[in-house]
Formats: C-alpha cells, sequence, structure tokens
C-alpha cells in the first residue's frame, strides 16, 4: 500500500510541477521523492557470525546518516530499520518477514552469512523486494532471482586472483587443504579454490574437511603437518580459521607454512582471536583499508571518528551497499522496487570506496580484488 | 579423500604419535564429563540430560572468576567444581527429587526458583529487581531445608521413565537461558596469556601444548580420586549400596536423600572440571558449549556400559581414539560416522555395553 501511495504522490508531484513552468520541472525531476524512505537491514549481531555483523551495522548507519545530510535523494530521507538473524538462517527468514510484511521495505541490505541468505533471499524475490548482500560471496546466490544483488566479490572473482598472486611470489608447488564441509559459503569456498589449483597444476596433498563449530583440528592438522605441504588453504569462517592457525602452529607447523584463506579471514578480528598465531595469514579480498578508491579515506576517518576503530572490509561493503542502493533509488526517482531494481541492474563504473563499482548481466558486482597478508596484528597489502 | 598411508611417505608413522596424544587428552577429559554422567545413572537409574549444561556451567565459572574478579586459574578450577557440583545438586532438586517424591518443601522451593527467575529476567529498575531476586533466593534456600527436613511426603510415585528425560531438557534449557543472558550468545573468551603457548617437544615428530597437559593430568588425577572415592570411603560404600537397591539402604538407616545429593554434587563438580578444561584448550566459551560433548559423553556411556565408572573411562580414550585416528588414516568427513557405528557395533555384540553388567547390580 504504502509504495501505492508513493508512486501515486510522486506521479501527482510530477503533473503539477509540469502544469508550471520547465525550469522548475529540471530542477525536481531527479529528486521527485519525499518523505521517509524504509530499507531493512538483516545482520548477524550475535551468534557464530557475530565477528562480521556490528561493523556492517556500524557502516550502513554511518553511510545512511551521511547521504540524509547531504541531501542526496531530495526532500527524502532514507530510514533504515535493522534485525539481528543470530547467524542463523531462521533468524534470517523471521527478519525478513518481519521486514517484508510489516514493515514494508522497499529493499534489504543483507544477511550478513551466505547461508542465511540462501534461506531468506528466495522470501525478498517472491515479495518482489530488491535484495542486496554486502558480504555473501558463495555461489549461488544471485541466480536465486531477479532482485537479488550483491556488492561483495564472489569467492570466484577473488580467488583465482589470490592463487595468482600468491604463487608468483612464494611458488608453492604442493599444498594441503582444510575446509568446512557443512556451510554454503566455506564449501563453495573449498569449490574455487580447488578449480584454481587445479588450474594452474599445483598438486593438492589431501584434503581434509571438519564441521561447523568444532573446536578440535588437531587430527586434520597434525595429518597436514606430517605431509610437508608447501602452502596450507583454508576455506573457513573467522571462529574456525582462527582455531586452526592457533592449534596448527602449536602442533610446529613453520611459519614459512602460509595459510591462505577466503573472505572469512578478512576481519581484523580474526587477529584478535589468534593473536600471534594469526601472523603470516594470506587472503583475497574485495577492499584494503589504505585502498587509495575515491572516498575510502574520508569513510576510513569517518568510520573512526564515530566508532572509535578501523572499519573492515565488512564496513566497507556494507557502507558501500547503501551509496548503491541510494543511487538506484535516485536514479530511478521512485521508492517502487521494480524501479529501483531495473536502476540498480544498470549501475555501471559508479565511484564507490570498492572502487569503479558495476554489476555484470548476472546482478554479480565487478570492482579489482586485492591479496593482503597479517603482520604485526594488522591486514597489509600482500606483495 | 588420499589415504596418506598410499603415498609411501612413510608419513603414516611419524604421525602416529603425535595423534595418538590429541587423541589421549582429549580422551581424558571426555572420560571426566562421562562418568559423572554414568555415576548418576548407576544410583538413580535415570539419564540427566542436563549434565551438558553442567559442564557449560563449570567453564562459565571459571570465566567469571578470571575476568571479572581476576582469580589466578589454579584457583579458578577448583571454585568452577564446587559452583557446577552445586548447580548439578539444583538440578536434582528441582528436576528430579519432586518426581521421586514431593513434598511441600520442594513446592516453596519451585516458588523461590521461579520468583528468582522472574527477579533476573524482570524489566524493572534496581530495587524491585534485586527485591524479587532476593527473596527468590530466600525462598529456595527455606525449601530446600524444609525439603531435607521432610519425613513424609506429600507424594510418592513411580513415574514414567521418560519423565526425568524430559525435565533434564527442560533444566538445560534454563541454564543455556540463564548463560546467554549473562554472557551473551557469543563466543566468549579466556584472556590470553592466561596460559603458556608454546608446546613442549616430546619427540622430534611430536609435541604437547602445556594446556593440554594439564588437562591430562588433572583429569588422570581426579578419576583416580572418584575410583577411590567410590571403592574406599563410606560415602562410596553408601552409593554403591544405594544403586544395588534403594529400598535395602533406606532400611539399614542410609540417609538416602543426603547421599543422592553428594552422588549430583560429585557428578557435577566432574563435568564443571571438564568444562574448565575443554573450555580453557580451545578458549572458545559458549552457552550450547554442552550440546556437543552431551552426544559424545553419552555414546561414551552406552558403550562403556551404563552405570560402570570404569566402563565409562575406557570407553571415553577409545571414543577420543577413534575419532584421531578416522581422520589419521581414513577421512574426516567421516569421523562422527565411525563413532557412532562403533556404538552401533557395541550394541550388537553387547547389548549392555562393553562393561555393562547384569540388570541388577551396578556402580
Amino acid at each position: 500500500m504504502k509504495s501505492r501511495i508513493f508512486v501515486f504522490s510522486v506521479l501527482s508531484a510530477l503533473c503539477l510541477v509540469g502544469i508550471g513552468a520547465t525550469g522548475t520541472l529540471m530542477a525536481t525531476a531527479g529528486t521527485g521523492l519525499s518523505g521517509d524512505i524504509l530499507i531493512g537491514a538483516v545482520w548477524s549481531l550475535t551468534g557464530d557470525a557475530a565477528v562480521y555483523g556490528p561493523s556492517q551495522k556500524n557502516a550502513a548507519a554511518l553511510a545512511v546518516d551521511e547521504i540524509n545530510k547531504s541531501g542526496m535523494l531530495g526532500a527524502a530521507k532514507l530510514k533504515l530499520m535493522t534485525e539481528d538473524d543470530r547467524s542463523t538462517k531462521e533468524g534470517a527468514i523471521a527478519a525478513f518477514d518481519r521486514l517484508i510484511k510489516k514493515e514494508k521495505v522497499i529493499a534489504i541490505l543483507g544477511p550478513t552469512l551466505s547461508n542465511s541468505a540462501k534461506a531468506a533471499d528466495p522470501i525478498a524475490q517472491d515479495a518482489k523486494v530488491v535484495v542486496l548482500g554486502v558480504s555473501n560471496t558463495a555461489g549461488g546466490i544471485v541466480e536465486i532471482g531477479d532482485f537479488i544483488f550483491r556488492d561483495s566479490l564472489p569467492e570466484f572473482a577473488v580467488q583465482p586472483n589470490t592463487i595468482k598472486v600468491t604463487m608468483d611470489k612464494l611458488g608453492y608447488k604442493k599444498v594441503a587443504v582444510l575446509y568446512g564441509d557443512d556451510d554454503v559459503f566455506t564449501k563453495s569456498g573449498y569449490d574455487v579454490f580447488k578449480k584454481g589449483l587445479e588450474d594452474k597444476g599445483i598438486q593438492i596433498l589431501t584434503t581434509e574437511t571438519f564441521k561447523k563449530k568444532d573446536t578440535d583440528f588437531s587430527a586434520q592438522l597434525t595429518k597436514i603437518k606430517g605431509l610437508n605441504p608447501d602452502q596450507i588453504i583454508v576455506s573457513a569462517l573467522a571462529e574456525e580459521a582462527a582455531g586452526i592457525m592457533s592449534q596448527g602452529r602449536q602442533l610446529g607447523i613453520p611459519e614459512s607454512v602460509h595459510i591462505i584463506g577466503g573472505n572469512g579471514f578478512n576481519s581484523p578480528k580474526l587477529a584478535q582471536l589468534a593473536g600471534p598465531f594469526a601472523e603470516g595469514a594470506i587472503s583475497g579480498a574485495a577492499w584494503f583499508i589504505d585502498n587509495n578508491t575515491p572516498g575510502n579515506k574520508a569513510f576510513v576517518e569517518a568510520y573512526k571518528s564515530k566508532y572509535g576503530s578501523n572499519p573492515d572490509q565488512f564496513a566497507a561493503q556494507a557502507y558501500a551497499g547503501v551509496y548503491i542502493l541510494a543511487h538506484a533509488i535516485k536514479t530511478a526517482g521512485s521508492s517502487d522496487s521494480k524501479s529501483i531494481r531495473d536502476a540498480m541492474a544498470n549501475i555501471r563504473d559508479l565511484d564507490t570506496v570498492l572502487g569503479k563499482f558495476s554489476f555484470d548481466a548476472k546482478r554479480e558486482p565487478v570492482h579489482p580484488p586485492i591479496v593482503q597478508i597479517i603482520k604485526n596484528g594488522k591486514f597489509e597489502l600482500f606483495q | 579423500m588420499t589415504p596418506p598411508c598410499a603415498s609411501g611417505e612413510g608419513d603414516c608413522m611419524t604421525q602416529l604419535l603425535q595423534q595418538l596424544i590429541n587423541g589421549i587428552w582429549q580422551g581424558a577429559a571426555l572420560a571426566l564429563f562421562a562418568m559423572g554422567y554414568t555415576l548418576v545413572f548407576g544410583v538413580l537409574n535415570i539419564i540427566n540430560l542436563a549434565h551438558g549444561a553442567t559442564f557449560m556451567s563449570g567453564a562459565f565459572f571459571a570465566f567469571l572468576c578470571v575476568t571479572r574478579l581476576n582469580w589466578p586459574l589454579w584457583c579458578a578450577i577448583p571454585v568452577a567444581m564446587i559452583g557446577s557440583g552445586l548447580v548439578a545438586v539444583l538440578i536434582d532438586r528441582l528436576a528430579f527429587k519432586p518426581l521421586r517424591s514431593l513434598t511441600a518443601g520442594g513446592l516453596v522451593l519451585w516458588g523461590g526458583f521461579i520468583l528468582l527467575l522472574v527477579g533476573l529476567v524482570g524489566d524493572w529498575g534496581p530495587p524491585v529487581k534485586n527485591g524479587f531476586t532476593i527473596a527468590g533466593a530466600v525462598l529456595m534456600l527455606v525449601g530446600i531445608v524444609e525439603d531435607y527436613r521432610t519425613n513424609r511426603p506429600l507424594r510418592q510415585r513411580d513415574v514414567p521413565h521418560l519423565a526425568p528425560i524430559i525435565s533434564s531438557i527442560g533444566a538445560t534449557f534454563i541454564l543455556i537461558s540463564l548463560a546467554i543472558g549473562m554472557f551473551g550468545a557469543q563466543v566468549s573468551r579466556f584472556p590470553p596469556n592466561l596460559f603458556p603457548l608454546m608446546p613442549y617437544q616430546i619427540t622430534k615428530n611430536a609435541v604437547i601444548s602445556p594446556i593440554q597437559a594439564l588437562v591430562l593430568g588433572l583429569s588422570l588425577a581426579l578419576m583416580l580420586a572418584l575410583i577411590l572415592l567410590i571403592k574406599r570411603t563410606q560415602m562410596g560404600r553408601a552409593i554403591r549400596a544405594i544403586a544395588w537397591s534403594e529400598r535395602t539402604s533406606r532400611l539399614l538407616g542410609i540417609d538416602v536423600d543426603f547421599v543422592i545429593a553428594q552422588t549430583f554434587f560429585i557428578s557435577g563438580a566432574l563435568a564443571g572440571a571438564a568444562g574448565v578444561l575443554l573450555g580453557l584448550a580451545f578458549n572458545r566459551l559458549e552457552p550450547t558449549m554442552g550440546n556437543e560433548v552431551e552426544l559424545s559423553g553419552l555414546t561414551v556411556i552406552i558403550v562403556g556400559g551404563m552405570g560402570s565408572i570404569g566402563g565409562a573411562a575406557l570407553a571415553a580414550f577409545l571414543v577420543g581414539m577413534i575419532r584421531v585416528l578416522s581422520v589419521a588414516y581414513v577421512d574426516s568427513s567421516f569421523r562422527d560416522a565411525f563413532v557412532f557405528a562403533l556404538l552401533i557395533l557395541v550394541l550388537l555384540v553387547r547389548p549392555s555395553g562393553i562393561f555393562g553388567r547384569s540388570k541388577t547390580v551396578r556402580a
């Protein structure tokens, strides 16, 4: 209902303006929006993925504030409604239901985990509400439907680059692989790594698995250590990755063997959780704190002064997500989901903190990835 | 997926010692957990499914001592054991005792408990909130004393076997919710540097970290203490007598109710010790951490023979070894499948478990 009233009021406003002078028409056509535009956000603020959610929440709130202050959307203001999915599929489904049916949002940012996105995104697709995932990197997310977008580079766009860059520098020939086989994200990360390694002709000595919530990896790591791999490829979320790094180093896997991973590593929390054992961990990423991209410096400064800590990649992607959505709303000139969807699908070379940002024909994000390494507890560019 | 031994690089033997260490220290912690589990079963013939939640409470008691009170670790471990022992006694009084024999004191205890929960959960200012909480706690104390002093229960009945299982599941949920309320659902961690991190080198290819050595040493010591307690002391004799026949023990003048409370205390303290030790070893505490160990524990006590303490200890080491060796020499994806295959195998060959005796004689 609300959106229809919006469309109606927007149309009537345009008519009124049309009757008036053409000069005023030019001025208001792009910003024919008014009132509050409701957008939802579903983050994992508690539970296993609570290392990622809070920074997403902070960054999204920061971006919404900036947009509302700058008058980017004319008379209209974005109103962000945040929900916690407790890092579970069930929580994400409940949050989507509430945001779509009760709050009648026009678009949703999130959810944090790919696993939850696979479960909850179909609800939004059915209701024709735009979803912009800002941290989903598993395969098969945007395939859910034409209303589903993401600004987070999928693993298959990042990891082949990670393998190429690390191989050029480290020149390894044989690796061991360890991944979580009961999670959509870690499994699809594994598939991508496996393909990348095979393409490069690198020998995989062994492939070991673990389960979500496992705490003990010593048996797998002892076996890996016995095989003397040049590097260890790990597809895991930060919690498990921290356990793997600590136990691996304690078992005596030498420092020269780097632990190379995917998006799950890209939180400063990893260095906190694993302490000195996180040193030398390498991961492919979509963003990096000293990135020389438009507005990045200002974003890092604003985030630091508002929240007192450095933003991470998840913050940057959430921040960029809000701007991408706002840009689509502005271009569409309406708060109708369908026109926002169309505007969003046509975004090409938009300046964001992630770099020049485009959506491809499949609504997948396109921008250059980077490779980073943990040194002295901080991410640095791997080069 | 690639069998390591087939590659012929000789890595099979080099990793064996390390894998045995991995299996042994975890088996020891699991044994601590399982022995308390099986002890309560031996005495009361009930499966206390809240044992996993008691395990979790032990870890969090130690966490409280170390982080909020800044106590050293060596003093946090006994405190955690006593704390979780008391939690287990309370679980008995609230979830099991009213099913065995309901007294007026038991009702008062429940009333006080509900008041306490309302006080803890309620959304009021400090005076009202504290009032509820303190009133609840006092009422609970009165209830416990009254319950203990009552000779003639309001009702004494044989409840169906499932009833204690259901009420212990309820107790689990209450404990987990309380822990979530106090510490949050996210993972809590002991401060780093609580324990030296770098491992001791045993041989060229095998290491053991200080915390693993502590887990192994303390678990073995507590196991020995429990066995001595059961076999050599008056209290142990009373426990064994009740396990054999509650009615006979009562006739002999044993204070059955008190001995049951002691049994729960011992069982809870052992679970609490296991909780602290595993919590320290993986440095990962969360309110639901008991669920997984609960399942392994259940497997262990069934394989070991329900009610047999030595059987539980041996089965725990067996399960620990199988978990590790199945990863080392078969495939990590099938780790849990192997453990449960063992369970089925044992049940096929010896339905009463490896050390299970005929139905009447236990503990």
